[in-house]
């Protein structure tokens, strides 16, 4: 009886099972970006020719995400896989491509697109020990706080969609030629703006904008991180304190997703003003896309006061 | 494209500048100035010969069209050093010891259920728990292979050392279709939640009773399991697989491929920053003369065998066997012992008691305790969890949900070694489970409460007559067993964990006495345990 039952539940989930496969596929490019900013890029050079679906969102920490079932149904029908690479989703993601087991998303196959492999990578570190906290072996993994990294990407992007939808190839170098005239002019016009915060000296938080600062030609002081990962020590903090007050510091800049407790330690200290920065697209409501994402940030940095750290008149540390 | 050309420029350049130091050192004995100044010329225009037509080279490379589509080797301006060390497999060591002490003692046997290694509780005082050695990798594009050693370090004795998993599996891109993979092997199967996962992983120091109970821990037969995602918008899959029938609930399989499995699940999100994910499975197999005791993975079909032929002919050396088969069950020397004593005093009333009493009794209850049972073993399970982050940060903060329930139908009978003449016959359903809940606080440290409860199956009375079974009677009131527990831990990172558990056990428990009215008690047990788990090298992303 037992057996019979069981024989009969198992043809029924493979009689299941292959009548849902043999439905046709959808006409559309499915692409599961990991992060906001390439379901973004992706929409942008994709428009309607493809279905984005984006594995986080904007006020997520993209290093932990939980490989929930919903990520793996979506990864088991993407035809491209767009995510940050240099070990960002390696504690999620494997287990997803695993599961999912979608052979054209797979490393070697046009449908497996990791930024980082694509663009310079910065802080690639010369150790790697589990006590220097979550460092990546392959460099800082947020590649995308750069627009000139947008800019190769979106080329990348248009031709990978090109050689899985090789009917609508045209119509992707279309789009991309139309988003990179786009593109160029906002990043001529950020170029522009930076010009005034060159050189600025701030603290982050953590490694995130290693990216911005490089095109920015911003000056990182320090990170509250004594390692990357681990959250801020009070030792370390009181450190990074004395080292604002003999350097002239603009600010603190925090992701909009970091836990906010550090920062203000050291503000209400230091008398810093803290900046949060969007850390991708969708981390505010007015953060819609890339343009808007870089112009916030822009705005958001343009606002620090210009008021110097060692200035005297400071409030002294309490306690 | 720019990092590859830096990188070959910068390999080129630095070959050519230790090729003319060397030339430059070799000819340092004692050459004339004129020669060495022909000497450098020489190499001067041979190596400008070289770097134009490096140069040309690379001209010709940047020319030439992009191939965009073209997947990347590597990661671009890294050299790729081949050395042996960089094919081997991934190594994990978990580090797990812990304190324990409770009110009652090490044994957990609760009515109706045969017990063995995996369920009992942990060692009272200071001990190792279940450290694990897990190695794993690519063996090449199609397999993926694993195995777990288990170390169960008993106090004073040799390390026993289990293979808790040695499976390969498919890689995508083994030719299977999208969605499907095999597993064969031995591995933690598909089996509600916590079955798959390994224990240092769990959320709480030991396993719930459901588990201690139906599957001593978890179900590892040796077999294969295929699986399948469905191409659907919502994440569903379903799996079956074969095993061997070697692992409790099952044993001592003829054919080898006697036990069956199939399940289905389903899952998805609610709101921005929470999933959910229900499952149902079911295990079906047969089971041959199997005993409570450790693991039985075939070896055990013999030594029955052997004690069925025995107990036939004489029952003093029924008794012995018996007694065997205890100690493979309890590895703690001095419970042994307390155990013996009690058994051969409980096997004397019993004889008075039949033989004086009169023709009324509860059936070979020894043999629900300390018997065999031979027959169908089916088992069902359902599981279901739900977590939620209010951010989306899950490290952050986060609250889980998770329960799931166990049916087993246990159809034969059960019987003590060599007295098979005289078997309890069981058809009965008995059911258990636990529902929990986690939270987390903040990065470091979380909070959470457990419930559990166990049904024992309907044990037979029946009527004797001369020493054997006539029929079914009457069922003893046999109440559930029940267990809670509190838990708070401390996590440092992702690799390193403290916890400290309260745990309450009220079991149901068989007294080995004359009197009919007491058969039964229950067992309060209080427990503390302090454990840390820590885990060195790989560490394997756990699902959700």
């Amino acid at each position: 009886m037992h057996r019979f039952l069981t024989r009969a539940l198992i043809a029924g989930c493979l009689t299941a099972a292959a009548a849902l496969s043999a439905l046709p596929a959808s006409a559309e490019v499915r692409v599961f970006a990991c992060e906001p900013e390439w379901a973004s890029l992706a929409q942008e050079v994709g428009g309607g020719d493809v279905t984005v679906y984006s594995a986080t969102h904007g006020g997520q920490d993209p290093h932990h995400i939980r490989a929930r079932p919903s990520l793996i149904a979506q990864i088991r029908r993407a035809d491209l896989l767009f995510c940050s690479g240099a070990e960002l989703e390696i504690g999620w993601l494997p287990v997803l491509m695993q599961r999912g087991a979608r052979i054209g998303i797979q490393p070697g196959q046009p449908g497996h697109l990791m930024a980082a492999e694509h663009v310079d990578v910065l802080e690639r570190p010369a150790v790697i020990d589990r006590s220097l906290g979550d460092v990546h072996a392959s460099g800082n993994p947020h590649v995308h706080v750069d627009p000139r990294n947008i800019r190769v990407l979106a080329s990348e992007l248009a031709a990978r969609l090109g050689a899985i939808d090789p009917d609508r190839a045209d119509a992707y170098q279309t789009r991309l030629a139309d988003f990179h005239a786009r593109w160029d002019n906002a990043t001529a016009e950020w170029d522009a703006r930076a010009e005034a915060l060159r050189g600025t000296p701030l603290i982050v938080q953590h490694a995130y904008w290693a990216y911005l600062f490089d095109w920015l030609g911003l000056e990182r002081v320090a990170s509250m991180e004594r390692v990357a990962g681990i959250p801020p020590s009070a030792p370390f903090l009181q450190e990074v304190l004395a080292h604002s007050r003999s350097t002239d510091v603009k600010a603190i800049i925090r992701a909009n997703y970091e836990p906010t407790d550090a920062a203000e330690w050291l503000s209400e200290r230091s008398g810093l003003p803290i900046v949060e920065l969007p850390s991708t697209v969708g981390s505010y409501p007015e953060v819609s896309d890339l343009f808007s994402f870089f112009s916030e940030i822009l705005t958001r940095l343009e606002a620090i006061p210009d008021q110097s750290a060692s200035v005297p008149g400071f409030r002294q540390p309490t306690g | 494209m720019r990092t590859i050309f830096q990188a070959l420029w910068a390999t080129g350049f630095s070959f050519i500048v230790a090729c003319v130091a060397l030339q430059a050192h070799a000819q340092d004995a004692a050459p004339t100035a004129e020669e060495l100044a022909a000497e450098i010329q020489a190499i001067k225009q041979e190596y400008e010969a070289r770097i134009q037509a490096l140069e040309g080279q690379l001209e010709a490379m940047s020319t030439a069209p992009a191939q965009p589509a073209q997947p990347m080797a590597s990661p671009m301006g890294r050299k790729t050093a081949t050395t042996d060390n960089v094919f081997n497999p991934a190594i994990g060591l978990v580090l797990d010891a812990r304190y324990s002490t409770h009110s009652a003692d090490h044994d957990f046997n609760p009515a109706g259920f045969q017990v063995g290694h995996g369920s009992e509780r942990p060692l009272e005082g200071l001990a190792l728990g279940h450290p694990e050695l897990a190695l794993s990798g690519n063996v090449d594009d199609k397999f993926f292979g694993a195995a777990t050693i288990a170390m169960d370090a008993h106090p004073g004795e040799s390390v026993e050392l289990a293979l808790e998993e040695l499976y390969v599996q498919t890689l995508p891109g083994a030719g299977l279709p999208d969605g499907a993979r095999i597993k064969a092997g031995r591995a933690l199967w598909t089996f509600g939640y916590l079955n798959e996962i390994h224990l240092h992983a769990d959320d709480f120091s030991d396993r719930p009773l459901p588990y201690r109970a139906f599957l001593h821990e978890a179900f590892n037969d040796d077999g294969l399991e295929l699986s399948y995602v469905l191409p659907t918008d919502i994440y569903a899959e379903v799996g079956g697989g074969l095993f061997r029938g070697g692992d409790f609930p099952f044993a001592n399989s003829e054919s080898g491929t006697s036990t069956l499995s199939a399940y289905g699940r389903i899952g998805g999100d609610f709101g921005r920053n929470g999933a959910w994910r229900i499952g149902a499975y079911m295990l079906a197999g047969e089971a041959h003369h199997r005993s409570g005791g450790a693991h039985d993975h075939g070896h055990g079909g013999e030594e029955e065998e052997h004690a069925h032929e025995e107990g036939e002919d004489a029952h003093d050396h029924d008794e012995e066997m018996h007694h065997d088969e205890d100690e493979e069950m309890h590895h703690d020397h001095d419970e042994e012992m307390h155990h013996d004593e009690d058994e051969e005093m409980h096997h004397d009333d019993e004889h008075l008691h039949a033989e004086e009493e009169g023709p009324f009794e509860w059936a070979n209850i020894d043999a629900f305790v300390d018997g065999e049972f031979s027959g169908d073993v089916t088992m069902y399970a359902v599981d279901a969890r739900l977590t939620w982050a209010p951010t989306g940060n899950p490290r952050e903060q986060e609250m889980i949900l998770q329960g799931e329930v166990f049916w087993r139908v246990e159809d034969g009978m059960y019987s003590l070694p060599g007295e098979y003449d005289t078997p309890s016959f069981s058809d009965s359903t008995s059911m258990g489970f636990y529902v929990q809940g986690i939270y987390k606080l903040n990065r470091n440290f979380r909070v959470g409460a457990r419930y559990a409860r166990l049904s024992p199956p309907d044990i037979p009375a029946c009527v004797l007559h001369e020493d054997h079974c006539e029929h079914d009677l009457a069922t003893p009131n046999l109440d559930d067993s029940v267990a809670y527990a509190v838990m708070a831990d401390w996590t440092n990172s992702e690799f390193s964990r403290i916890r400290l558990q309260y745990n309450r056990e009220e079991v149901h428990k068989f007294v080995h006495g004359p009197d009919p009215d007491a058969v039964l008690f229950v067992e309060q047990d209080d427990q503390i345990l302090v454990q840390y788990i820590m885990s060195l090298g790989a560490h394997a992303a756990h699902t959700f």
